[in-house]
């Protein structure tokens, strides 16, 4: 029987595949990317206006805006994850959205360990509109995504749940 | 490769027909017998102009790779030269493979979605290919003095 994809892998082939057109239009894809201290699992670049044929390239070049955006995903695998570690993460994440003029940044922190109160209260209560945020755990199925339009398209266009696996989102907002 | 080939089947059963009509066959229960070449003339033809010009082939080793597109190559290059590899999507939304000589950099790409590859594995098997010739490239080697 052929192995299942690891989460992280199942996400990336559903953007592969457009599954954040409706959103934006993510063109490249990196694996295991350093930036400064932090490996980010997959990092993702693209813009707001998307390619498209013909009718909806004419659209999106006459109504779109063209703004840069990315997404980040960092790979806890099983150790702890505390807000300490996640404010670093927002933080490496913020900055490099100002350094390369981000308009809006996803951010998807993977873990196999259950999501801890505080991280939940955390994420839930996060609400800078630039940067949308997640928390997975990928053993338990659990989602939690920040109290912002960035954040809640994580699960409406992105389908995190389903990289997990999940015919349901089993999501905490 | 069917679209190199279609209009090559119909220019072949048009003139097979004109062949029968000034032999006066066309009336004959043979036509449709000396109808059929046309696909196997068609693609035969069509075959032999997309392995001409189109046909891509990516041929990799441990050290080097280098891309043919029909008879030409149109790159080549040692992978110790790159330091990134990304899956970048065409305007088609095809993912292909781009390798970075630095971050941001100079970059070649490799036309993946022109054969049978699968995205994640090539370039999670490039990816792991860069890093041990990097890892290579650091560590220095022992050698013993006599």
């Amino acid at each position: 029987m052929p192995e299942d994809p690891r989460p992280i892998d199942a996400f990336e082939l559903g953007l592969i595949q457009g599954r954040a057109r409706w959103i934006g239009d993510l063109t490249e894809f990196f694996r295991d990317y350093r930036i400064g201290d932090t490996t980010f699992a997959l990092y993702a670049k693209g813009r707001t206006r998307n390619s498209g044929f013909l009718i909806s390239r004419f659209f999106s070049w006459t109504v779109l805006p063209n703004y840069a955006i990315a997404l980040f995903c960092v790979d806890e695998g099983e150790g702890s994850l505390g807000i300490e570690t996640l404010r670093n993460r927002v933080d490496v994440v913020t900055r490099i959205s100002k350094d390369e003029d981000l308009q809006w940044a996803w951010l998807i922190l993977f873990s196999r360990k259950n999501i801890q109160p505080s991280i939940v209260s955390f994420v839930s209560r996060y609400d800078k509109r630039e940067l949308g945020l997640a928390v997975a755990s990928t053993t338990v199925k659990q989602i939690v995504l920040s109290n912002n339009q960035i954040g809640k398209s994580i699960e409406k266009h992105l389908r995190l749940s389903r990289a997990l696996g999940e015919e349901k989102s089993g999501k905490t907002d | 490769m069917v679209s190199y080939s279609m209009p090559f089947v119909l220019l072949s059963a048009l003139t097979i027909n004109i062949l029968l009509q000034a032999n006066g066959l066309s009336g004959t229960s043979y036509r449709l017998f000396f109808l059929s070449a046309a696909f196997p003339i068609g693609f035969s033809i069509g075959r032999a102009i997309y392995l001409r010009w189109s046909h891509i082939q990516i041929a990799f080793d441990s050290m080097s790779f280098s891309v043919i597109k029909g008879s030409k190559e149109i790159t080549n290059g040692l992978w110790r030269s790159y330091r990134n590899v990304s899956i970048i999507l065409d305007r088609y939304g095809k993912p292909n493979l781009r390798l970075y000589k630095s971050i941001d950099g100079e970059y070649v790409d490799i036309p993946i979605s022109k054969t049978n590859a699968k995205p994640q594995e090539f370039r999670d098997f490039v990816q792991r290919l860069l890093s041990t010739q990097r890892s290579q490239r650091i560590s220095p080697q022992a050698v013993e003095a006599v």
